[in-house]
């Protein structure tokens, strides 16, 4: 049954590529400065927390602007891809009640668009990179994975997240507060070592911490990716795909009516 | 050989007295268990349709013959009993699904053509015709929001056509737009019998569906009253009425 499934997601592959493509247009389709707001907010989000960290609070983190670059574009990539897939069934409610399509799709198209959005911004990451000479090294081949793994554990998140959106419209408003509070359970503007030992320990089981980590040392730190992390980063993906499906697939037949 | 056969289908719609939209609401009311109106929308429907046939769907306004499309294409699930497709089935229940105001006539064609399965291949060999035939070859690269009701409709219908359909599902479509559309569309239709397409055609119009269809199907409130040869099917049903 799941081989067949992932047959049929093949044979769709063109519809999830027009969706997720479409949305990632349609995005700056009516705005002035078109696909440069996209590379603007997270530049001005760069610049204040920049500020406010090295200056107020006196991190002491070699490279900080791009240590911090990359951690607001991979947290970017998780806030917009489940954040997108929440709404995905009730604005595309017409798509779902008139065509059959494996209703996935939605989800999978909404992920992809926030992928899309994340290599964008990751062209001023690349400038950063050259401009202060970062050496980097063939660790950087890891980086695939690295996406690859975030991908599915977005995925896997995005799944459940959009199916009990379908029924219970306050996900959008609890999921809009956890995103809150993950962000700052996950170190993306500061580095862990600046906690006491047993709270480090607490946050490095946070799942997005670790791929975070692992996204950093492989391009930041030209260094092999850890391999404990690396462990459990697989292993949370595996799960977090598995579960969300389960839920999903209970709870899909009756999207149509339920929208 | 029958390309579609529903045996003994069933659709009941829970309608809840109260609804629970919040997960809030539905932890607090886990103690009282919801109440359900139910609804049942068709009740024990058999028929087959065979291989290049024109099938006719009829009866009244709330009959279940939407819901009954709905469950043969897939987007419905039904309650009980099973329907069995043997060729991939295209549904035509409303044109222009997935129409995005803001883009252009040819981004929309492209959009439009992929959810009806086409290829982007086809589409791209297949947009000029599909721009003339629609009337609006001009008007390639205008946004949709500035074409009228009856522009986005023949653009809609020009691309849908382009699939090549093994079971063609249509619901009322071709109660849209004027005289000389309507006959092209007719005309179009023609054209997919002749190629022996299977159609199944969901219609008020009765003279259309004497026309058009071998066998019928009469359905009231859910309740299939009868299947078979159409003349005997609509007059029946208009007995009825």
């Amino acid at each position: 049954m799941r081989i067949q499934h992932i047959k049929e997601l093949y044979d769709y592959r063109n519809l999830i590529w027009v969706l997720a493509w479409t949305d990632f247009k349609e995005r700056y389709k009516n705005s002035v400065l078109g696909f440069f707001w996209s590379l603007l907010e997270p530049l001005l989000m760069l610049a204040i927390l920049y500020i406010v960290f090295s200056n107020l609070m006196k991190v002491q983190v070699e490279h900080y602007q791009l240590f911090l670059l990359q951690g607001i574009i991979m947290w970017s990539f998780f806030t917009r891809s489940t954040s997108g897939s929440l709404y995905a069934f009730k604005l595309k409610a017409q798509l779902v009640k008139k065509v059959y399509f494996p209703r996935d799709i939605l989800v999978i198209s909404s992920c992809i668009t926030a992928l899309l959005m994340s290599f964008f911004e990751s062209i001023i990451f690349l400038a950063f990179l050259l401009f202060f000479m970062i050496p980097l090294s063939l660790n950087i081949l890891y980086l695939p994975i690295v996406i690859f793994l975030y991908f599915i554990i977005a995925l896997g998140t995005s799944l459940v997240l959009s199916a009990l959106n379908v029924y219970y419209r306050d996900i959008q408003y609890i999921w809009a507060l956890v995103l809150q509070v993950g962000f700052f359970a996950t170190p993306v503007i500061y580095p862990l070592n600046v906690f006491p030992q047993y709270l480090q320990k607490i946050l490095s089981y946070n799942p997005l911490a670790q791929v975070i980590f692992l996204g950093r040392d492989v391009t930041l730190y030209s260094k092999e990716p850890n391999l404990a992390s690396f462990v459990f980063v697989i292993f949370i993906a595996v799960i977090t795909l598995v579960i969300g499906y389960a839920i999903f697939l209970r709870l899909e037949p009756r999207f149509a009516e339920e929208l | 050989m029958a390309v579609i056969e529903v045996e003994h289908l069933d659709k009941v719609f829970r309608i809840p007295h109260e609804k629970r939209n919040t997960l809030f609401e539905t932890l607090t009311g886990l103690l009282r268990p919801p109440v359900y109106e139910t609804f049942h929308a068709l009740k024990d429907i058999n028929f087959t349709v065979d291989e290049g046939e024109m099938f006719g769907i009829i009866g009244e306004n709330g009959s279940g013959k939407s819901t009954l499309l709905k469950i043969i294409s897939r987007i419905l699930v039904p309650t009980r009993g099973s329907v069995i497709a043997r060729k991939s089935i295209t549904p035509f229940l409303e044109l222009g699904v997935g129409f995005n105001p803001d883009f252009t006539a040819a981004e929309n064609v492209r959009i439009y053509g992929i959810i009806m399965g086409l290829t982007p291949r086809d589409i791209n060999g297949k947009m000029d015709d599909i721009l003339e035939f629609a009337g609006i070859s001009q008007f390639r690269d205008t946004k949709l929001r500035n074409f009228s009701s009856g522009m986005q409709v023949r653009l809609a219908f020009s691309t849908a056509i382009q699939t090549n359909p093994q079971v063609l599902l249509l619901d009322e479509v071709l109660a849209v737009g004027d005289q000389e559309f309507q006959k092209k569309c007719l005309d179009e239709l023609e054209r997919f019998k002749r190629e022996g397409v299977t159609i199944i055609f969901v219609s008020h119009d009765l003279e259309s569906v004497k026309k058009h269809c071998v066998r019928t199907l009469l359905l009231n409130h859910g309740v299939q009253v009868m299947v078979g040869d159409t003349q005997e099917v609509v007059g029946r049903y208009e007995d009825v009425e």
